[in-house]
């Protein structure tokens, strides 16, 4: 029976942090879900005879109104200064229970919240005896820390009103655009000299078929006419010190090299020419440049990777003018930083799909340029011969399959999904279809992953439209080769089929497209300076898939976008609208709460050996200071609160043991511990 | 402390880290899938917290077996993985010195959806308590 009471509570006394535990213990049946399973009255009971606890409750609901007002009433009126609730899965309820805890005047930090639905009565409820025992257990370990609990303040800290978009694609687009909606200044800083990132390559998307210029064009519009954005291209972030809410950022900006007064004539007095990296090498662009028409600056700039010298010199209405880089480097103040980085396309190796070794051979987002490339009501042609077959490939540097795969420069292979290809490939293909009806297109495919809303149609449209499917398998990838002279067709594809249960086919083709995976930026830089971490994909790691999916372990550091793993344009967009919330949430009220789980040194028991500055990855998260300590000066470790991410390596590392985690500290794991192996009988709990 | 006691049930503690182990452990509640009641769960932000010398005393406390369920590679916190596999790489041959066979202690990568994973330990650590028995057998005869 539910709601009973075994208390053994004196009347009312105010409670200061320095009194003796009074602990509340509550055990929630969760509906049934607990209390199916667990014999929560007996829980109540046997843990009521522990030191320190004063008041044993259950309840059929300890998080809905009724069960939080008792915690409360218990905390108010009954004196109770820690409280251990055993309920489900902290990640649910611990905030609110924080807030019950703060709400009856006591420090929300003097709770412990034990997980018993999730790793107890949910995976034992063929046990009942041996879930109701493990709850025992786990409970008393959470009394054990009770008793050790310390009160603790969150961080607070002022903020900047301002935050750092790192990336100039739609992700940092729309996270800087929606960051300024919610009345927060932005800087937003592209390394590239125009804004638009990949989305600008691009014709139509899916699932809607809009034109991706004319989705990106309003949003950069937006941007660059916001009053609260400023906008750095040609920029990247070289230097980063300070902490959430209150970052130095510097930032190195390259010359564009002309003005509006000078853009056009240098662009038309420029002789030079490189491979247009907007087309993917398809064409050659000059060295003064716009990336692409209506592109935003809409000043050119000069591409100072291919001057070595630094400068470029040009004829000008008859006039020697000497263009130089002088980058100049500036510092911002910020609250966060958004980081939307980008991808890059998965370059194949030489003669991987024959890419390289056959000129006929290009990847998807060079095949996507070359259709723009061509007027409607053109042929398709490549290197001026006519395409008449055609084969797509799919799973290109991604699924990769090390000792079928070769490996990249860091020994490790793609072995992701990129999850848009596929329906990139096929969004191709039914264009081309449309445009040419004649074209044979096969389709070779490991699996086609159509997983989005709207996208299984694109594979349906392909399939009704004599687009030949044929499968392989992973370890038996295609392969593509030379046709012997005389063939019609160029190259062949040699793929087991296993759609016809394994037979070996060659498919004459002139062209082959690959569909290739998605790759992140290349920002090792970036990564050093800012303490982030990635993947074993390289892609940059969120703190939490599903509870946090935005945030990274250092505080104000947000992602957005493909920085964080393949995503599509309306993945980009609500993936970097959650974090413009977030970093909003975060710097809205000009000022920051962190969670006080920090390290905290003991400096009477700090010799100033420095292991744990050696061992501390984040940048003056502690550090050696001189002390005045007994008229001498000293050094000892400081932590500055706000740097520290709290992970603990510094604790592990002094060998004077003089520094803890604040609300995680050794003692209480030691205490808890203890708890686990206690013999409760020898106190009078009837367990074992 | 109350007195301790040779216990019945061999225990095996779970250092499972929130982003990592923890969260594997939440989603394996709610598969509702089964595993042995002698497992108990300690939430850790990253386990190289612990030195050394916390495994040592934790053994003789009574714990018989020891599994650290970190976020291997998937560590949100810089040199958090590599610090971890440090220190227990450095607990073995201490654990050998006092006659523990080091099968008792193990680190492994447990991720948010990493059900399977997280059982199979489970199953391995019991199968390996079975075979060797409780930690304060071994650690009677070593000081014998």
């Amino acid at each position: 029976m539910p709601d009973k009471e075994t208390s053994k509570l004196e009347p009312s006394q105010m409670k200061t942090d320095t009194e003796e535990p009074r602990i509340g213990v509550y055990t929630c049946y969760c509906g049934g879900n607990i209390g199916f399973v667990i014999d929560c009255e007996r829980v109540a009971d046997e843990l009521g005879k522990l030191p320190n606890v004063v008041v044993t409750r259950t309840d059929m609901s300890m998080c809905s109104d009724v069960g939080q007002t008792m915690i409360e009433e218990d905390i108010r009126e009954h004196g109770v200064n820690r409280v251990v609730i055993g309920a489900c899965a902290p990640s649910l309820h611990e905030q609110t229970f924080r807030g019950t805890v703060s709400r009856a005047g006591l420090n929300p930090y003097f709770y412990h919240h034990v997980g018993i639905r999730e790793q107890d009565s949910w995976v034992h409820s063929h046990d009942h005896e041996g879930a109701t025992k493990k709850a025992i257990r786990l409970m008393s370990a959470g009394i054990a820390k009770a008793r050790l609990l310390e009160p603790l303040e969150p961080i607070k800290l002022s903020a900047e009103k301002h935050a750092l978009v790192i990336g100039g694609g739609v992700a940092g687009l729309r996270s800087a655009w929606d960051l300024s909606r919610r009345g927060l200044k932005v800087t937003l800083v592209e390394k590239s000299p125009f804004l638009g990132g990949h989305m600008a390559q691009l014709e139509k998307t899916f699932p809607s078929g809009e034109e991706a210029g004319g989705l990106l064009g309003p949003l950069i519009a937006n941007v660059v006419s916001d009053p609260n954005i400023t906008v750095h291209t040609y920029s990247e972030v070289t230097g980063v010190r300070g902490y959430v809410g209150d970052f130095h950022i510097q930032i190195t900006q390259q010359s564009r090299g002309v003005d509006d007064t000078l853009g056009e004539a240098a662009m038309q007095a420029c002789k030079t020419e490189v491979q247009d990296e907007f087309n993917y090498g398809l064409t050659n662009r000059k060295l003064v440049y716009k990336a692409y028409p209506g592109c935003y600056p809409s000043t050119p700039a000069v591409d100072w990777d291919h001057c070595p010298d630094g400068y470029l010199e040009l004829e000008i209405d008859g006039r020697q003018i000497k263009l130089e880089n002088q980058p100049k480097t500036f510092d911002i103040n910020t609250g966060a930083v958004v980081v939307a980085t980008g991808f890059q396309p998965y370059t194949p190796l030489k003669g991987e799909y024959g890419y390289l070794e056959h000129p006929e051979v290009l990847t998807l987002p060079q095949f996507i340029r070359l259709l723009t490339l061509i007027p409607e009501g053109k042929e398709l042609q490549l290197n001026g011969h006519r395409v008449h077959n055609i084969g797509f490939v799919h799973c290109v540097g991604s699924r990769q399959i090390e000792g079928i795969h070769e490996a990249q420069e860091d020994g490790q292979v793609n072995n992701y999904c990129s999850r848009v290809c596929c329906t990139a490939t096929l969004q191709a293909i039914n264009e081309l279809r449309q445009r040419y009806p004649d074209l044979n297109i096969v389709d070779i495919y490991e699996d086609i992953r159509t997983y989005g809303r709207g996208h299984e149609e694109y594979y349906a449209e392909a399939s009704a439209n004599q687009v030949l499917f044929m499968r392989f398998h992973g370890e038996e990838p295609a392969e593509v080769v030379r046709a012997t002279d005389g063939d019609k067709s160029p190259l062949l594809i040699r793929v087991k089929d296993y759609l016809t249960w394994g037979e070996e086919i060659e498919v004459p083709v002139d062209m082959v497209v690959l569909a290739v995976g998605m790759m992140p930026t290349s920002i090792e830089d970036l990564i050093r300076l800012l303490k982030v971490s990635p993947g074993t994909d390289r892609f940059l790691l969120e703190v939490h898939p599903k509870l946090r999916p935005v945030e990274t372990a250092v505080p104000g550091v947000v992602l957005a976008g493909t920085a964080q793993g393949p995503m599509n344009i309306k993945e980009s967009i609500a993936a970097a609208s959650a974090a413009a919330s977030k970093v909003a949430v975060l710097l809205s009220r000009g000022k920051v709460e962190l969670e006080p789980f920090v390290a905290h040194v003991d400096h009477e028991l700090c010799t100033g050996s420095g292991e744990c500055v050696e061992v501390c990855a984040y940048e003056d998260a502690i550090s050696l200071k001189p002390v005045s300590m007994d008229g001498k000066e000293v050094e000892k470790a400081l932590v500055t609160s706000a740097n520290c991410v709290g992970c603990g390596v510094c604790v592990s590392a002094c060998p004077n043991l003089a520094i803890d985690l604040q609300g995680w500290t050794l003692k209480q794991y030691d205490a808890m511990v203890d708890a686990l192996v206690m013999d409760m009988s020898a106190i009078g709990v009837k367990h074992e | 402390m109350a007195t301790e006691q040779p216990s019945e049930e061999l225990k095996i503690l779970i250092l499972a880290t929130l982003s990592g182990g923890y969260a594997g452990a939440d989603s394996v509640g709610q598969l509702h899938a089964d595993y042995a009641t002698n497992t108990y769960i300690l939430p850790v932000e990253c386990p190289a917290l612990f030195p050394k010398e916390f495994y040592l005393r934790t053994f003789k406390k009574g714990i018989d077996g020891i599994i650290i369920m970190y976020s291997g590679t998937d560590c949100p916190y810089k040199g958090g993985a590599e610090r971890t596999a440090e220190i227990i790489n450095e607990t073995y041959p201490l654990m050998k010195e006092r006659g523990m066979d080091t099968r008792r202690l193990r680190l492994v990568a447990i991720c948010t959806v990493c059900t399977q994973p997280f059982l199979k330990e489970v199953t391995q650590m019991n199968n390996v308590l079975q075979e060797i028995g409780p930690v304060r057998q071994e650690l009677s005869v070593s000081q014998d």
